[in-house]
């Protein structure tokens, strides 16, 4: 595989996980409507609310994967709001699931695209 | 699926030993720096993966030596293709391998030859993104190879092994709970297989006693008066009402005082099913006096809303809809005072078919 390369690679990588956090999400929008049939219509709502966010979400991937500067943005703050979500509900005692999967999802994932974004030399990439 | 199988739990180590060794030595390969960091990270987590599945093979050699040949072919296969990352076909064999793992747990797993856990879960979170990385075409390759083809196997394959690692996870949960899952989202106490002659007594004792003490609560207006309050909607086909002073003063098991009455949602306004004890601290199972009569139960992994008290279930992936958030409830015990068929006096559930007839009359 003849592959030397100029440009980071970053970016794609900040798109793949992007890519898997918006599925995670439609599962789990798609997971909520059922309960909106048992007469739980805010979570059927929330549950439509969380498939317009994985959209919107796949959709910066793509900007990420474009390098616009705006998705840099955004994905970071994103990325930052989660991982202080997710924290809180691991730490607070209210039994959350604290499973390898949950800090997966929950932390490394997020943490990980904020550390592919985050620095100069990336940040140089995106215009 | 939210549990650790102890006996999978030597893959998380061998996945922390795999990432650690990918780390220390792939940056070795003379050509390390030569090709784009989403091919190195994909070769970093086919070592991970390798670990997983080369650490599991002890446990399963004794009982199951077909899977730890498996075991032992597929991470053999993972490192070996970590370190050739610069070979010509490396996409094409690290996608192959990386779709049939996950494929073949799925198989595993919808079988009944593997049961659904964290461990087994992550292993093919890592595997589908070590899949991405290793399709994503990135910018300033010299070899533009097969670009629109691996944007294709990417758009495709990730979602679709995904929401089938999920809804196989999913409904193998479901339809082979563990024992002490009586439904979705609840564990049991446990407790003896058989009720001895004194636990007979002893429940039914607290049948009676519950049941002459909410007598008046069959009234609404006395439950509200006596500071029980409804929660989530009235379109629901029954609520619980919840006594704060009662959850917070943390009686246990007090027929006079119990955490939650039961109404039915009828067209001729609440029918009172029946109460709720309510432990106050997770985990914390309460007295059991009739035994496997009356096990408390504890719902794990429910995504709650505040709008509404409402609940749904958190996803194989830990996902909650947006707005809601996993908890889980401290340990009940029902005490149902019309007649449930399903599941008698002390089941976790009230049947369906008991509150449609109520409303009906």
């Amino acid at each position: 595989m003849d592959t030397t390369i100029h440009e980071s690679s970053r970016p794609e990588g900040a798109f793949i996980l992007l890519l898997l956090q918006s599925i995670f999400w439609m599962v789990a929008g798609l997971s909520s409507l059922p309960f909106g049939l048992a007469g739980e219509l805010h979570m059927a709502a929330l549950g439509l609310v969380t498939l317009m966010f994985a959209l919107a979400t796949c959709l910066l991937g793509i900007a990420v994967l474009w390098r616009r500067l705006w998705a840099r943005r955004v994905a970071l703050t994103l990325e930052v709001v989660c991982v202080i979500g997710s924290a809180l509900q691991l730490l607070l005692p209210i039994g959350a699931n604290r499973g390898p999967v949950a800090l997966l999802v929950d932390i490394v994932l997020p943490v990980a695209v904020v550390w592919l974004l985050w620095d100069k030399k990336t940040r140089s990439a995106f215009s | 699926m939210y549990n650790i199988n102890p006996e999978h739990a030597v893959g998380l180590i061998g996945g922390l030993v795999g990432l650690i060794v990918a780390l220390g030595t792939l940056r070795l390969h003379p050509q390390w720096r030569s090709v784009p960091g989403t091919v190195r990270a994909a070769a970093v987590l086919m070592v991970v993966t390798a670990g997983v599945h080369l650490a599991l093979i002890p446990h399963h050699l004794a009982h199951e030596p077909l899977t730890s040949a498996l075991f032992l072919l597929n991470g053999l296969a993972f490192i070996a293709l970590a370190v050739t990352f610069t070979w010509r076909h490396w996409r094409l064999a690290s996608a192959g391998l990386l779709i049939a793992t996950v494929i073949g747990y799925l198989v595993y797993v919808g079988a009944g030859l593997e049961g659904p856990d964290q461990v087994g879960v992550a292993t093919k979170l890592i595997e589908v993104t070590a899949l991405g990385l290793a399709l994503v075409p990135v910018r300033g390759e010299t070899r533009r190879t097969h670009r629109s083809w691996r944007w294709a196997g990417l758009g495709v394959a990730m979602p679709l092994l995904v929401v089938m690692t999920g809804a196989t996870v999913w409904i193998v949960d479901l339809a082979r709970p563990d024992p002490r899952h009586v439904h979705a989202g609840a564990v049991l106490q446990s407790t003896n297989t058989l009720p001895t002659p004194a636990q007979v007594d002893a429940a039914s004792r607290l049948y009676h006693e519950t049941k002459a003490a909410i007598q008046p609560y069959e009234d609404w207006h006395a439950a509200w008066a006596a500071g029980y309050r409804p929660g989530g909607s009235n379109s629901l086909p029954s609520s619980h009402w919840m006594n704060q002073k009662y959850v917070d003063a943390g009686y246990v098991m007090d027929p006079q005082r119990p955490q939650g009455l039961v109404y039915a949602n009828t067209h001729h306004g609440p029918v009172l099913l029946g109460a709720m004890f309510q432990m106050k601290g997770i985990n914390q199972f309460g007295p059991d006096p009739g035994g496997p009569l009356t096990a408390w139960h504890q719902h794990e992994n429910i995504c709650i809303t505040p709008f509404g008290f409402e609940f749904s279930l958190m996803t194989p992936f830990a996902n909650c809809a947006f707005g809601a958030i996993d908890i889980s409830a401290s340990p009940m015990l029902h005490v149902w005072i019309v007649d449930n068929p399903q599941g008698g006096p002390f089941a976790v559930d009230i049947a369906p078919s008991v509150v449609a007839a109520l409303d009906r009359t």
